[in-house]
Formats: C-alpha cells, sequence, structure tokens
C-alpha cells in the first residue's frame, strides 16, 4: 500500500498528460472535408467517381477547357488520407505508386501539387482557375476566389455528406 | 515519498512531485525542443512580433489585391465575411513533385532488380536483372516526351544498353493523344500496364505469351511506329480506343525484332483496341485488340493476324489478371498455323505482402511458319529454344514490399513442356525503385 501511495503523484502527473495530449488540437473524427475549386469554375457537383477521376489524372480537363490542376495538403495530414481513402480507394503509397505506373505506361498525367498547408491549398485553387482541391471544413472560413462544390448532390454541412475524416 | 537512485536517497513530497509532472508536461507540449528557457515576457514578446511581422505580410497582399468580388461559398461552417477575390492566373499550376528532378523540366526514375533462380535443368545462379533508367520531360502544357534506357543482362554474361522507348506524346485532350516513335505495343493488357520495371509488377516475370521480342518472346510487344489513344464519348461505360500503326517485327533470326530504322516492306503493321473501365465497377478493365501485320521471313510471306482479349480488376487490394491471345499465321499457298495463349493470374494484398497464384498456356503448332525463327528465350529455363510447342503450368509466390521503394519476391514455378522434361524452378527477385 505503501509503494502504491508512493507512484500516486506519478500517475497524477501521467493523467495529467494524457489529458494535456487530448485536448490538442487535432483532426476531428467525422469533420467534413470540404471540395474547392475555383470561383470561376462554373462546376457547382461533382460526383465520387468524378473526384476520382479528376485526382488521379482520368480527366485532365474541365468542360471548359481548363487543364485539371488538383491540388493536396502534404503527405500526413488527417484530411489526405481520408480523402484519398474514401475518394480513391488508396493509401498515399499506393497513390505514389500509382502516378508512377501511370506515367512509366506512357499516360499524359500529372500528379496533384502537394502544398504545405490548408491555407496554400486555398491559395493555389484560388489562383489557378483549373485547380481543385480540398481541405477541413473548419479550415474552410476565410477562403477567397475560391467556392465549396457539393458532392452527389450534397453540401459538406449536411446529413449524407460521405467525405469525411 | 522516498525515491533512490545508486544509493542515494531523496525525500521529495508528493505536491512537488505532482508540480513537476504537470510542469515537465506543459513545457515539452508548449515548445517542442527549447534550446534555452524563456521567460513568460519574453515568449510575448516574440509573439507580439510574429503578429506584427504577420500583419505587415497581409498588408502587403491587401495592396497588391483587386476586385471587390464576394465569393459564396456554399458548405461554409462558419460565415465568412467580404474579401477580395485573388484574380485568376491564365496559366495552371500543373508541375509535379519536385521528385527525382535532374533539370527543371526532366524527371527521372531508375528501376533495377537482382536476384537468383534454380530449375531443374539449369545450373543454380545469381543473376543482374536490369536497371531501366526512366526519363519524362512536359515540354509544354500539352506535348511531353518519354524516354527509357534499360541495361540487361545477356545469355552471354555481357550487359547490353537497349533505347527500350522514346516517345514524343502530344496529348490534345481526354479524347485524342498522339504518340509517335519507339514504343511498346498495345497488344494485351499487360504489355502497356507494366511494361519493364519489375517493381511494378506483382510477380518476378511477365507471363509467357508477353515475353518480350527481343527476348525470345512471339508477340509483337515492341514497334517503332504512330499511337493514338483516348476516350469515346461513352458516359459511365468509359469507353477508350487504340490505334496503332508500325514497322512490326522483323523474323529474320540474325536482326533486331524491333525494325528501328528500315521496315523490311512497305507494309505496316496495324493495330486497333477498344476498351472500357466502367463507372460502377471501379478498377474493372475489359477490352480487346486486333493486330495485322504482313511478315516478310526467311521464305514466302506471312501474313498475321493477333487478336487478344483481357478481363481485368485491380486496386489497392485485389489484383485480378486474365489474358487470352489467338495468333493467326496464313501463307500465300492457303496454309494456316494457328496459336493459342492464356494466363490467369491472381494476387491478394495483406499489408506488405502479397500472395499470388498464376496459371499460363501456351501452344503453338510444331510447322509453325513463323515461329521456327524464334531466338531462346532468356525469360524461362534455357533448355527451351523456341516457343514452337505446348507449355503450361502454375507459379505460386508471395510479394513482399518492405519498403515503400523495394520488394522481395519468392517465386515457385512448375512447367509442362511437349516432348520435354517438367521443370521445376524457385526464383527469388529483389526490385526496387528510386
Amino acid at each position: 500500500m505503501k509503494n502504491f501511495k508512493s507512484f500516486t503523484p506519478v500517475l497524477c502527473g501521467l493523467a495529467m498528460l494524457a489529458l494535456f495530449l487530448g485536448a490538442t488540437p487535432s483532426a476531428r473524427a467525422g469533420e467534413a472535408i470540404v471540395v474547392v475549386v475555383n470561383s470561376a469554375n462554373p462546376v457547382e457537383n461533382l460526383t465520387l467517381g468524378d473526384l476520382k477521376k479528376l485526382f488521379l489524372g482520368d480527366k485532365g480537363r474541365w468542360d471548359t477547357g481548363k487543364a485539371v490542376a488538383p491540388v493536396m495538403v502534404v503527405a500526413g495530414a488527417p484530411e489526405r488520407a481520408a480523402f484519398l481513402k474514401i475518394v480513391c480507394g488508396m493509401s498515399d503509397a499506393d497513390m505514389g505508386k500509382y502516378f508512377m505506373q501511370a506515367a512509366f505506361t506512357g499516360k499524359s498525367v500529372t500528379p496533384p501539387k502537394d502544398v504545405g498547408s490548408a491555407a496554400a491549398v486555398k491559395s493555389n485553387v484560388a489562383a489557378s482557375p483549373g485547380a481543385i482541391g480540398f481541405v477541413k471544413a473548419s479550415d474552410f472560413p476565410g477562403g477567397t476566389g475560391i467556392k465549396a462544390v457539393k458532392i452527389d448532390g450534397v453540401d459538406a454541412g449536411d446529413a449524407g455528406y460521405k467525405i469525411k475524416m | 515519498m522516498q525515491t533512490g537512485f545508486a544509493g542515494l536517497t531523496v525525500r521529495v513530497s508528493p505536491a512537488i512531485c505532482f508540480a513537476l509532472c504537470v510542469l515537465l508536461t506543459l513545457s515539452a507540449h508548449a515548445q517542442q525542443s527549447p534550446s534555452t528557457p524563456m521567460t513568460a515576457d519574453e515568449v510575448n514578446r516574440q509573439l507580439l512580433q510574429r503578429v506584427i511581422d504577420l500583419e505587415a505580410k497581409v498588408k502587403q497582399l491587401e495592396e497588391k489585391q483587386t476586385g471587390p468580388a464576394v465569393i459564396p461559398l456554399a458548405a461554409a461552417a462558419t460565415p465568412v465575411a467580404p474579401a477580395p477575390v485573388v484574380p485568376a492566373l491564365e496559366t495552371p499550376e500543373v508541375e509535379p513533385p519536385t521528385v527525382n528532378e535532374v533539370a527543371p523540366r526532366l524527371k527521372l526514375v531508375v528501376f533495377g532488380d537482382v536476384g537468383a533462380q534454380g530449375y531443374t535443368h539449369v545450373p543454380d545462379t545469381f543473376e543482374f536483372g536490369s536497371l531501366d533508367l526512366f526519363m519524362r520531360a512536359r515540354l509544354s502544357e500539352k506535348v511531353s516526351v518519354l524516354g527509357e534506357v534499360l541495361f540487361t543482362a545477356e545469355s552471354d554474361n555481357s550487359i547490353s544498353a537497349d533505347v527500350e522507348r522514346l516517345l514524343l506524346i502530344y496529348r490534345q485532350s481526354d479524347y485524342f493523344t498522339a504518340s509517335i516513335g519507339r514504343m511498346h505495343t498495345w497488344v494485351g493488357y499487360y504489355n502497356t500496364a507494366f511494361n519493364k520495371g519489375e517493381f511494378l509488377e506483382t510477380t518476378t516475370d511477365r507471363p509467357f505469351m508477353y515475353a518480350f521480342d527481343d527476348e525470345g518472346g512471339v508477340l509483337p510487344m515492341q514497334d517503332v511506329g504512330v499511337n493514338v489513344t483516348g476516350k469515346i464519348p461513352s458516359g459511365k461505360l468509359g469507353l477508350n480506343y487504340v490505334i496503332e500503326a508500325g514497322n512490326g517485327r522483323d523474323w529474320y533470326p540474325s536482326d533486331e525484332p524491333a525494325q528501328n530504322n528500315q521496315d523490311r516492306n512497305n507494309s505496316k503493321a496495324i493495330n486497333g483496341g477498344l476498351f472500357m473501365r466502367p463507372d460502377r465497377f471501379s478498377g474493372l478493365q475489359l477490352g480487346f485488340s486486333i493486330r495485322h501485320d504482313n511478315l516478310t521471313v526467311p521464305g514466302p510471306a506471312v501474313g498475321e493476324t493477333i487478336v487478344t482479349a483481357h478481363a481485368v480488376f485491380v486496386n489497392s487490394t485485389w489484383e485480378i489478371l486474365n489474358e487470352a491471345a489467338f495468333v493467326r499465321h496464313s501463307e500465300a499457298t492457303g496454309e494456316l498455323a494457328e496459336t493459342s495463349a492464356f494466363y490467369t493470374q491472381f494476387s491478394r494484398r495483406f499489408r506488405a505482402y502479397r500472395p499470388y497464384f498464376r496459371y499460363q498456356y501456351f501452344n503453338a503448332p510444331s510447322d509453325d511458319p513463323v515461329y521456327i525463327n524464334a531466338s531462346s528465350n532468356t525469360d524461362v529455363p534455357l533448355n527451351i529454344t523456341s516457343f514452337v510447342g505446348r507449355f503450361n503450368g502454375p507459379s505460386v509466390g508471395l510479394r513482399w514490399d518492405f519498403t515503400e521503394h523495394s520488394a522481395l519476391k519468392l517465386q515457385y514455378d512448375r512447367f509442362s513442356l511437349r516432348g520435354l522434361d517438367s521443370e521445376n524452378g524457385l526464383t527469388s527477385q529483389v526490385a526496387f525503385t528510386f
């Protein structure tokens, strides 16, 4: 019993550590991932299948003729992992291999551009009329020159939205 | 509380210990690796300076921006304040990540493989597989170039260099992409899906029917000519077309199979194919191709027609490949020689491991007027001097991706050969890319 008491402060400290780590900002499970395009892009709605084609280079041009330029936050971001899994059915490594193989087979496809942050995704999409990207819903406010698109007819804030972390 | 270390005993009160833990936790979390401890005033001063810097940058950016329009944000979680729109640029940013960038335009990927193998009737050996330099450069938004130089070990143990592919590619749209140069033909699925990089293949080798022509294979896997491909507007059916015209294959035994510089005849090999990737079944591809060429061989000219069909399903977990080919050689005298071949391959990924199974079959008549000219095949046991005859059997193996860019493969083969003893073989291969 004496030994147990002697560990009490340590246990309390560990508990505090766990609480503190748990309280830090991190990816919120279930948070929507908003798909964004340049505000000049007339597209308002995309299907999951469309998204997959756009990000994997199967569809290289919008209906307006502009080249599709996908942008993603760098590997390691939780929204990227969730997006790739839900939309493309791939991990980051799978996608790397996919584009390696696509280039190797002579397909004229370009992998998504990697940028460092959600803010960079938004600024890249705003700067390029053919760009498309995605950000967490909590990172979406404040974007200028961009707009959100519906996925399978559903807004990111509505029930039934499919792309969530 | 008493705590001891190497004979030293110190009394520490529980409250102090608890406070220390909390303090350590907070400080470790607030600053990943501070070199020197800072006071609260110093921290505040630094933060204030950063805010001032950021405000200055925002002001600079706002001064550069024009256009007061406010963009509706359909799915915003919270209302967005009006803000100027960043002017859209005419040139989209489509540069890929700077991976292996050896020049502003040129991207280089290297594939390699080494291994060991042992067959029943062949001495066990270590082997140098290949070193493959793959280059790609985007010359403009619509024009790119692809080059591939391959170093492989020959049957006399020398290592030779081969320009495997050299293509100038023009992509007008999703519906029209044209390329010209030395290419891998669109005969079947495997030849264009995997090309030379063994790292990308699940197995240690290509299916027997798709062995490269300069390694003794029978189907024309390489050609010099033009290729046009693209989508066919077909909605969710996902139809695509391929049309090729090239010099075709040379079957003179001492000649290079690909007619790189001079065709032996005026007749060009024509190949056409259709395949579909339906939206409803992501990963599924069904297709066929038909190729015709007039071959100049030792002896009378021979007409060659090759029909292939494939049904494949590939995603990040499953790989199911099924392909069949039918080859007809017709002589002016009306004599026909028909060859049939197929393979089926299954694999499933379990994390870094991918066990696989393949069964393949190839059967060519012994009096085929073309295949009697085939050179020895380096992809199969050396006692097979040509493809003439029947060849069939299973292969089982395991691929282990021990890093993201390297894989170890172990494969067991058992082949039955018409008129010859069966072969059992064990092959190991380390394939990598960098």
